[in-house]
């Protein structure tokens, strides 16, 4: 740790900008990757990345290992058994050298399931999900530990150990009952999808056919009550329109944690820059998926270089203090992932990239780590002030958008006026 | 009799003075109280409309101040959900209940502390307000999933009764056609799994069958949250005497409830026409809405109710006291998740009455000690002893009924 703070002051480009500049600097940073001793050091991006990292480690929006895992070992998911994370798990991108050598300081576990198993085995799925987590973090004490506040996040990394938050769930499976929701919450989950890849009864999802044309109301009770407990809004897969509609009412920082931007690549899932630009006045953060799909198109084949034009764009459009790294690693390994971010061990050579392009210090620490941050500290405050305002909602889906009512509603109002 | 005497019960005000005195310092620990079912199908958990800080003797069997006049200083809160409720619907359902339990108990934190141990139930128990615990209803709540049963004790769920009234995929219900002759394989890692979190295993509502397998598996005491005696009143829902007698062994806790049909043999088949009744104006027979109870109400004005009375109950616990020992019974009563209540028991004020009964009966105020108060806290202590030992073996089973089943 005794010459961090050298590399720290070099990394610091408000004085370093002309160093970066040199010809050097037209190195592509892999080029170095074999050379971990090659001269000068202090302009190799990927040590000044990996010094970066060490003070402001990788505060990461989706990791979906829990699923990759039962997909892999569902005969038995004891850690220990037929895996071990501590050792390594060559099975899936993630593990704990490979989280370790990436610089990983915060992880949002997905404890999403799929979309098909709505039918009757959701919410056990889930259920079930949250408790592999819970078996994960107790069964490698050393590297993991559970983080259920911003506190708590900066308290594991005081420590050593890697945040575990768990998130994001699925919304469609609180089956419209925010007695569900508050369950959740109470079993340590700090963020949850309005719309998974189809439509909730409260939600549009991106890929699905409009019916609510954004929240209906009793969707934006969802979005009350998920600011009164604290419990994170993730926006990602939701349309445009939802994002739009709860961007106008929510009280709390909202999350995109695994998104790319849309006017760079026309995907269904992306965000389009109206939204992007809504962030600032909302404190949330876009975090950027490296999926190749959503950051290079349907061709499938994406680079580093790819990430960075998007991370290069959400700054440009939301602001350096509204970007995040949301990698979406164990998500479907028919994705594929970008060349050099095969796997969690990748946030450095990526980190490099950013460096060449010349991002502040400043920036980048806020890009792994501070915005984050700082976005759920933002929805913990909205919490503790919306709890001043309202108790637990007991509302019902049938109560605020049953037609019928609405209607009996709309004749009331003609009759008054 | 005037109905001022049947309230009184035969003890006379003496006898009923007595009992308050011994309720004040061991106070009812009561296995079994529907409201939270109650307040969801009256008005859907809108708990501003049903203020249980005041009198709701018109709509609810169960409000603070009869609470208090009752001398009850513990509360298991059931967490049911309906039985024909199946897989996601139950489990959220089950959180539902979960969630209103815990908003009651940071709506009246005068009256109301949350359990989560034997432990808090003392502290309650000195601090003068009522310990709440959670207990579920019915397997059909974790849907044949161990974490799902992980979650919900992480919810504060202390017990969890193994079937309701239908047999279930790993257990079989006394009200229903057995499947499994007890417990499955999956059934008894349930069981297993139940012991190791320290959440009791509840055997009312479960088939003899099961009642046994489970007393054979499980290395914790057990709980009958709310059933009396089969030697008393022969109906599937009360406890056979073979197994009164293995709970002494296994040193758990039958709570004999009140419920008349399952105490008086004349009620059972009163119920059994009134439940008919029901079901030809198309109603569930468990319906306790207004609707429900008016249509109650009516067969009930039509044929007279043979009924019930604290010396019936009386009867179940002289039995119980006999076969099973006196450190093994206990009190659950089912208020608000029966139609009809006995006599002097009408509502959460009657544990008085009964306790009157009982002393007339000459009971020793030790053995109503233990009755009402302290053998329930054991029990639920020693489960959590019972964990804490089994968790140096054993960690979290994630078997599944596939892999357990077939």
């Amino acid at each position: 740790m005794a010459d961090l703070a050298p590399d720290l002051e070099a990394a610091d480009l408000t004085g370093g900008a002309g160093v970066l500049g040199t010809a050097e600097d037209a190195h592509s940073p892999y080029g170095t990757l074999g050379r971990p001793a090659d001269p000068p050091l202090r302009r190799d991006p990927l040590t000044r990345a990996h010094a970066l990292l060490g003070a402001h480690p990788v505060f990461d929006g989706h990791n979906a290992l829990p699923w990759a895992l039962r997909l892999h070992h569902g005969d038995d998911l004891t850690p220990g058994h037929y895996y071990d994370l501590e050792y390594g798990e060559p099975a899936v991108s993630t593990d704990i050298p490979r989280l370790q050598q990436g610089r990983v300081g915060a992880q949002f576990w997905s404890v999403q399931v799929p979309t098909a198993l709505s039918g009757d085995h959701a919410i056990s799925a889930t259920l079930e999900q949250i408790d592999f987590v819970h078996q994960l973090v107790r069964a490698y004490p050393e590297a993991l530990r559970l983080a259920m506040t911003a506190d708590d996040v900066t308290e594991c990394r005081n420590r050593g150990r890697i945040a575990c938050l768990l998130g994001s769930a699925g919304g469609q499976i609180i089956d419209s009952s925010l007695g569900a929701l508050r369950a959740l919450h109470t079993l340590g989950v700090r963020s949850m999808l309005l719309t998974p890849d189809r439509n909730t009864p409260w939600a549009d999802a991106a890929a699905d056919t409009p019916c609510a044309g954004g929240l209906t109301a009793f969707g934006e009770e969802v979005v009350r009550e998920m600011n009164r407990l604290g419990m994170l809004i993730d926006l990602s897969y939701a349309s445009t329109d939802t994002m739009r509609h709860t961007l106008a009412i929510t009280k709390a920082p909202v999350f995109l944690h695994r998104c790319a931007a849309r006017n760079l690549t026309n995907h269904r899932y992306n965000v389009p820059d109206d939204v992007l630009a809504q962030l600032p006045r909302n404190g949330g953060i876009c975090m950027v998926t490296f999926t190749p799909q959503r950051v290079a198109g349907p061709v499938g084949a994406a680079t580093i270089e790819d990430v960075a034009d998007h991370l290069d764009h959400v700054r440009n459009v939301a602001g350096a203090a509204h970007v995040g790294l949301g990698g979406g690693f164990d998500t479907d390994p028919a994705d594929g992932r970008p060349e050099g971010l095969e796997d969690v061990s990748g946030y450095p050579r990526l980190l490099a990239e950013l460096i060449s392009r010349n991002w502040s210090f400043s920036d980048l620490a806020g890009l792994t780590w501070g915005n984050a941050l700082r976005a759920m500290r933002g929805a913990e405050f909205a919490a503790r002030e919306a709890r001043h305002r309202r108790g637990p909602s007991t509302a019902t889906i049938d109560r605020l958008d049953r037609a019928d009512r609405r209607d009996r509603m709309t004749r009331l109002h003609w009759a008054w006026t | 009799m005037s109905e001022a005497a049947r309230e009184g019960g035969a003890a006379g005000p003496a006898g009923i003075e007595t009992a308050r005195d011994l309720l004040a310092r061991w106070p009812v620990v009561d296995g079994h109280n529907d409201l939270p079912w109650a307040l969801r199908e009256q008005v859907r958990y809108d708990l501003d409309r049903r203020d249980i800080a005041t009198d709701q003797s018109a709509h609810l069997h169960t409000d603070l101040p009869r609470l208090r006049a009752g001398g009850v200083g513990a509360q298991f809160w059931s967490v049911y959900v309906r039985s024909d409720y199946d897989g996601d619907r139950a489990v959220s359902a089950t959180l539902e209940q979960v969630d209103c339990v815990a908003q009651l108990i940071d709506r009246y934190p005068g009256d109301l502390r949350r359990a989560l141990t034997a432990d808090d139930m003392e502290a309650a128990r000195a601090e003068g307000r009522i310990a709440s615990l959670t207990g579920a209803e019915g397997g059909h709540s974790i849907h044949c999933s161990l974490a799902t049963l992980r979650a919900l004790y992480a919810l504060g769920v202390r017990y969890m009764t193994l079937t309701h009234n239908d047999t279930i995929a790993w257990a079989d219900s006394a009200t229903d056609e057995p499947r499994h002759g007890g417990l499955s394989a999956f059934g008894e890692e349930v069981v297993r799994e139940m012991n190791r979190l320290g959440m009791l295993v509840d055997l009312s509502h479960v088939s003899a069958d099961t009642m046994r397998d489970a007393l054979r598996v499980s290395e914790a005491p057990v709980i009958f949250s709310h059933s009396s005696a089969r030697a008393v009143c022969d109906h599937p829902r009360n406890i056979p005497d073979d197994v009164l007698e293995r709970l002494a062994v296994n040193g758990g806790t039958a709570m004999a409830t009140f419920v008349p049909k399952f105490v008086l043999p004349e009620a059972g088949e009163w119920t059994r026409r009134a439940d008919e009744n029901m079901r030809a104006h198309g109603l569930h027979h468990l319906d306790t809405t207004e609707a429900g109870m008016k249509v109650q109400r009516a067969f009930e004005a039509a044929h007279p109710r043979p009924v019930a009375t604290a010396a019936t109950v009386a009867d179940h616990l002289d039995h119980m006291r006999e076969v099973a020992g006196v450190d093994h019974i206990g009190i659950g009563g089912d208020y608000d998740g029966t139609a009809f209540t006995p006599d002097g028991l009408r509502d959460v004020a009657g544990y008085p009455n009964l306790i009157a009964e009982l002393l007339d009966r000459k009971w020793s105020e030790a053995d109503l000690a233990k009755l009402t108060w302290q053998n329930a806290v054991r029990t639920l202590r020693d489960a959590e002893d019972a964990a804490r030992s089994i968790q140096k073996r054993r960690g979290p089973s994630n078997a599944t009924i596939d892999q357990l089943d077939g």
